[in-house]
């Protein structure tokens, strides 16, 4: 029983799979009798069992060698297709947050979606999501964990695109596919290009490969870059960083899973990627550039955003620049670590951002206030999960950062800055919103603001115990440093600062939220200077003006001069052909005079010139 | 059993045709449509009997006729006409299911549809150059009648251009393989005797050249393309559908069978112009379409840049692309026959295909929600999202050009980009946002209007997540095609790249020179 559930470990993601295609008959409208609930139970049952499979299958994993299945797929001439799987303990554990967030998510949107009219369609698309996560966490084959990569472009371009009459929601859906298409082209192209040079494409063969193969130093640099782009595009990472801000606008339950463990899976890759990576510096380089460029950026953004889920869209960005800083600098453990920990706090937030959402019917944070009496359990979830992202309290992300700093290696001073920026404007931007929020007085649309429903009270709470226990996971899989680790017998045991300036920088960041003025109405402030940073941390630094100016413009005039060309040039020649053609017959008529002399002639003179021509070709 | 696929199609138009007495349309559809389904089972019996490791020909079948002149009836099917056969076979059953149940003048129509199905299937079936070329000029008539007959507004115009278009590339077929038989001095038109013969590389040349050109337009490459996406916006539904599905797919076919198959010598010279020629192609097609306002033409300029990439494959030539370039064809025909039932559907409901015009077809009660949630679905396919056949096809396809033609590979990948620009434009405008008012009271979509789109999308997943039941076939022949290709390497033309692709199997399969 044991083995098996081990063994059919690559079954689960088909789970999700199996929910979505149940719901078929209800999105499709076949079944209409019975209301869109039907397709939910099916979905939130297929998830349960996914997370139990999954759990027992995890526990057997415990102190087990990694095992690898291999499912032949595809065989033709050279090139060779299996979808290989990898049960080791992190790959179930990644798969056990994924479906573990994926129920709590599920059953949250039971509350927050329980009027909408195509419950069932949502489930359906949730399902597959979660069926592409969980193949991800499993999958050991860079080819499989593209194609479910794209599986994901594809799902979040619906979900976001869910509520498809609103104006805004049809640009979001498109520039949230279109983003990530960029880069999973361009990762495709990496791709071909491995699997023409490689020997196969299972992340072990990548990595023994690119520990032997030695490739023109141009080359193995695009082929980095190639590699990276398709998660830069995913983790919404600068330059492909607004899809995830904009994609804000689906609704909140997938926005759970996608500022959680959706971003988290294109930093999964990367980090699986890593070795392959190692072959070029550029590439790397280029990495914790990408990451540090988009941590700084998207903290500053986010304490400009008033829309409360875009406030913490951004931090996902600059947590998630923070895991590629990490692995740029091949920290692998501790991109492992910041992912776990942030993906969990972060899907809290969202929670109570839903329920807050859900309750108020608004989003705008300076129209909110006085919550905290009447929403006292979201308020709660609130704390834990500021609690569970910044670096003050002994919860997750502390912990991920300390072993950071803490590590075994030398703490470059920038990184350490970025870090501590990152996590005090962290710290700002949270207290921030918890201030509008929840305290001070009640306005118009939080005065009548009740409690959240229990569907979705109750897997905010689960969450919010969760949350407290990732400390103590961590420290039973034994990802934390110990006390007599490597790093006491280094002798810097003396000059340990960087811990207490991780707890500086959050405490500086809660007072300084807790000191600005936020004024109630939407003020601008006097000063010009003031006022232009403002506009420019809300309007994400103007990058959307950046695309215009460049991608789009460059797309579209090549369009249109295309367009032009095809139209005027190549049909117009043709045409211009057909009209020749035409006039030219109906010129010829008038030849016919029906005088005999004209046409003998005619004939004579065609005699003498073929005659001439005969003689110049001999 | 191949006569069998190519004659009664001929039977059932002169029995539609000339049957006496009064029938009703939907009676003539229904026989038409008893007709071809009949053929689809033939069909499916002849992949039971079809050996996919089998060598050359299968199934052959051959009836001297103008000995005089050495040209006899000669048919027989391989892995890479199988595929295209069958498809020929689908899109047929569903161009014909999906036609108008009252259309005006029906025993014309499906006498004509019927004898396109006849033209086709025996172009793909001929082993005689001779005949090919009788059954690729004959494919002609009934599509310009078609189109002529049946189409829209500036259904003469259309139609005209691609009569002149094609019947110039039918001649050019027709001398460049006059030229192939006068210069090696061959007594047949039979195609493996010519593939035997070896010519000068000038001559082989100029006689590609003429072969590149014909079926340039057939399938249509830049610059010869602007009659496609004419007929494609006059033409009726089905009609679009068997032109993108299977017609175009005929000047691939002839392409690899006779371009690559007679002339491997001159191939490999031309192979790095191919390749850029279809980079070009690739790139044009798709930015042609973005800023198209027709949905028709959307998803003919579409077709322009996928069949592109056919020819990336041929051009490099390994045993990886030119599988792949079969498989490419399949699945396009697949997808942009999906896409046009779609796109005619919308059509035929709305009034328009105007991009500007429609909005907010997705709206669940008053909308197009299911055929929305199609056209997504074949958008995505077409833009290669794995799990559907458009994603494997192209990754081979890509996988085997890239080591050959690293360049054009990538720019075409570019191409393929581009396919979810120009498709997710046209989703967005067409099906997201609010109804407009302008369609407020759409006639109702029956299941009818449905189930050949659904037929298809079910195709093209079922294909996407099993490819082995799409590559097994034509793996074993293009391979040998591929010999015919090495066979110049002994001449002393050695194409470096080429050379280390090499497989052992060459060494004894190599035919003796």
């Amino acid at each position: 029983m044991r083995d098996f559930l081990l063994e059919s470990c690559w079954f689960i993601p088909l789970y999700g799979l199996i929910g979505a295609v149940l719901t078929l008959p209800w999105s499709v409208g076949i079944v209409t009798k019975t209301g869109p609930r039907p397709a939910a139970y099916f979905n939130l049952l297929m998830t349960v069992l996914a997370f139990v499979h999954g759990s027992i299958a995890f526990i057997h994993t415990w102190n087990q060698e990694p095992q690898q299945l291999i499912l032949p797929w595809l065989q033709v001439a050279d090139l060779n297709l299996p979808l290989e799987i990898e049960i080791s303990q992190v790959n179930l554990g990644a798969m056990e947050l994924v479906t573990g967030i994926s129920l709590l998510g599920q059953l949250f949107a039971l509350g927050y979606l329980e009027k909408d009219w195509s419950l069932a369609r949502f489930y359906g698309l949730m399902g597959f999501f979660e069926g592409a996560l969980a193949g991800i966490a499993i999958s050991d084959s860079l080819f499989l964990s593209y194609g479910l990569l794209e599986m994901l472009t594809l799902s979040t371009y619906l979900l976001v695109g869910f509520w498809y009459a609103q104006p805004l929601v049809v640009t979001a859906a498109r520039d949230a596919f279109l983003t990530k298409r960029v880069g999973d082209i361009i990762l495709l192209m990496g791709i071909v290009a491995l699997s023409s040079y490689g020997e196969g494409l299972t992340f072990s063969q990548l990595e023994s490969w690119a520990t032997s193969v030695t490739l023109p130093p141009v080359t193995a640099t695009l082929l980095g870059l190639a590699l990276i782009a398709g998660p830069t595009g995913k983790c919404a990472q600068f330059p492909l960083n607004l899809w995830l801000d904009e994609a804000m606008e689906g609704p909140n339950p997938a926005s759970i899973m996608r500022n959680s463990v959706v971003v988290a899976a294109g930093a999964y890759v990367l980090i699986k990627l890593h070795p392959a990576l190692t072959l070029s510096p550029v590439a790397l380089h280029v990495l914790v550039i990408i990451g540090a460029v988009t941590a700084v950026g998207s903290s500053l953004m986010a304490i400009a955003q008033i829309d409360i889920k875009r406030t913490l869209s951004h931090s996902t960005s600059a947590y998630l620049g923070l895991v590629f800083v990490a692995v740029g600098q091949s920290h692998v453990d501790v991109a492992l670590m910041l992912l776990l920990t942030h993906a969990v706090a972060k899907a809290l937030l969202f929670m109570t951002a839903g329920s807050i959402i859900s309750t108020t019917q608004n989003q705008n944070i300076t129209e909110m206030g006085g919550l905290w009496s009447r929403m006292p359990a979201t308020t709660t979830a609130f704390l834990v999960g500021t609690a569970g992202l910044v670096s003050l309290l002994p919860l997750g992300t502390f912990w991920a950062m300390r072993r950071w700093v803490n590590g075994f290696w030398e703490m470059p001073w920038w990184l350490l800055t970025i870090l501590l920026f990152v996590n005090a404007m962290s710290a700002l931007n949270l207290t921030r919103v918890f201030r509008l929020v929840f305290l001070g007085e009640p306005q118009q649309k939080t005065r009548r603001a009740p409690e959240a429903p229990w569907p979705m009270a109750v897997p905010m709470v689960s969450l919010s115990v969760v949350v407290f226990l990732v400390p103590l996971m961590l420290q039973q899989w034994q990802l934390l440093l110990s006390w007599t680790g490597p790093w006491a017998a280094s002798g810097r045991l003396g000059i340990q600062i960087e811990t207490p300036l991780l707890v500086l920088s959050g405490f500086l960041g809660v007072v300084l939220g807790l000191s600005i003025d936020l004024s109630r109405r939407w003020v601008r402030p006097a000063a010009k200077v003031l006022r232009f940073l403002q506009d420019l941390f809300a309007y994400d630094f103007y990058i959307d003006r950046l695309y215009r100016l460049t991608v789009v413009w460059a797309v579209d005039t090549f369009a249109k001069i295309t367009s032009w060309f095809d139209r005027y040039v190549v049909d117009g020649l043709v045409n211009l052909v057909g009209i020749a053609a035409i006039f030219g017959g109906q010129a010829l008529k008038y030849s016919v005079s029906g005088q005999s002399q004209a046409y003998l002639l005619t004939i004579i003179i065609g005699i003498g010139l073929l005659f001439l021509l005969m003689m110049g070709w001999q | 059993m191949l006569s069998v696929l190519i004659w009664v199609p001929l039977i059932g138009a002169a029995i539609v045709a000339w049957w006496p007495g009064e029938i009703s349309s939907l009676h003539l559809r229904r026989v038409t449509l008893a007709i071809t389904v009949g053929l689809l089972v033939w069909n499916i019996a002849i992949v039971t009997q079809f050996n996919p490791d089998l060598d050359g020909m299968q199934l052959s079948e051959y009836v001297p006729w103008i000995e005089q002149i050495g040209f006899n009836y000669q048919v027989g099917i391989d892995g890479i006409s199988l595929p295209m056969v069958c498809l020929n076979s689908l899109l047929t059953v569903v161009a014909i299911y999906s036609s108008d149940r009252h259309i005006d003048r029906p025993r014309l129509y499906y006498a004509l549809l019927l004898l396109i199905n006849f033209g086709v299937t025996g172009t793909f079936l001929a082993q005689d150059l001779l005949l090919f070329f009788l059954f690729y000029e004959l494919e002609l008539i009934p599509l310009y009648f078609l189109i002529a007959i049946w189409g829209g507004e500036r259904r003469a115009y259309a139609a005209t251009k691609f009569l002149l278009y094609t019947a110039l590339s039918g001649i050019l077929v027709l001398a460049s393989f006059l030229g192939v038989v006068w210069f090696s001095g061959a007594a047949t038109f039979g195609y493996e005797p010519l593939r035997e013969a070896v010519l000068p590389l000038g001559t082989q040349i100029i006689l590609l050249s003429g072969l590149l050109v014909a079926f340039g337009i057939k399938i249509p490459f830049f610059p010869f393309h602007t009659w496609l996406p004419d007929a494609h916006v006059e033409a009726s539904t089905p009609i679009s559908v068997l032109l993108a599905g299977v017609l175009l797919k005929m000047g691939t076919y002839g392409l690899l069978r006779f371009g690559l198959g007679l002339f491997p010598e001159a191939w490999q010279v031309l192979a790095p112009w191919l390749a850029t020629w279809a980079a070009v192609s690739a790139l044009y097609g798709a930015l042609a379409a973005i800023s198209q306002k027709d949905m028709k033409k959307v998803v003919a300029y579409s077709s322009i840049a996928h069949m592109a990439f056919i020819l990336l494959a041929f051009a490099a030539a390994t045993p990886l692309s030119l599988v792949a370039s079969v498989c490419q064809m399949v699945s396009h025909g697949l997808i942009s026959g999906l896409l046009f039932l779609l796109v005619g559907v919308v059509g035929k409901k709305t009034g328009t295909r105007d991009v500007d015009q429609l909005r907010g077809l997705l709206n669940p009660e008053r909308g197009l929600p299911l055929i929305g949630s199609l056209m997504i679905l074949g958008a995505m396919a077409s833009a290669g999202i794995p799990g559907m056949v458009g994603f494997i096809a192209e990754f081979m396809l890509f996988r085997g050009s890239f080591p050959v033609f690293p360049v054009q590979t990538l720019l075409c990948m570019v191409g393929t980009g581009l396919t979810a620009v120009y498709f997710l434009l046209m989703i967005n405008k067409v099906f997201f946002g609010r109804l407009s008012e302008r369609v407020e009271n759409l006639p109702r979509v029956y299941w009818s209007d449905r189930l050949p789109a659904v037929a298809l999308a079910i195709a093209v997943v079922i294909f996407g997540l099993q490819p082995n039941w799409l590559v097994r076939w034509s793996e074993h022949n293009t391979n040998s095609l591929m010999l015919g290709a090495r066979r110049s390497q002994n001449i002393g033309l050695v194409n470096q790249v080429n050379q280390t692709m090499t497989l052992p199997m060459a060494n004894s399969g190599v035919i003796d020179n």
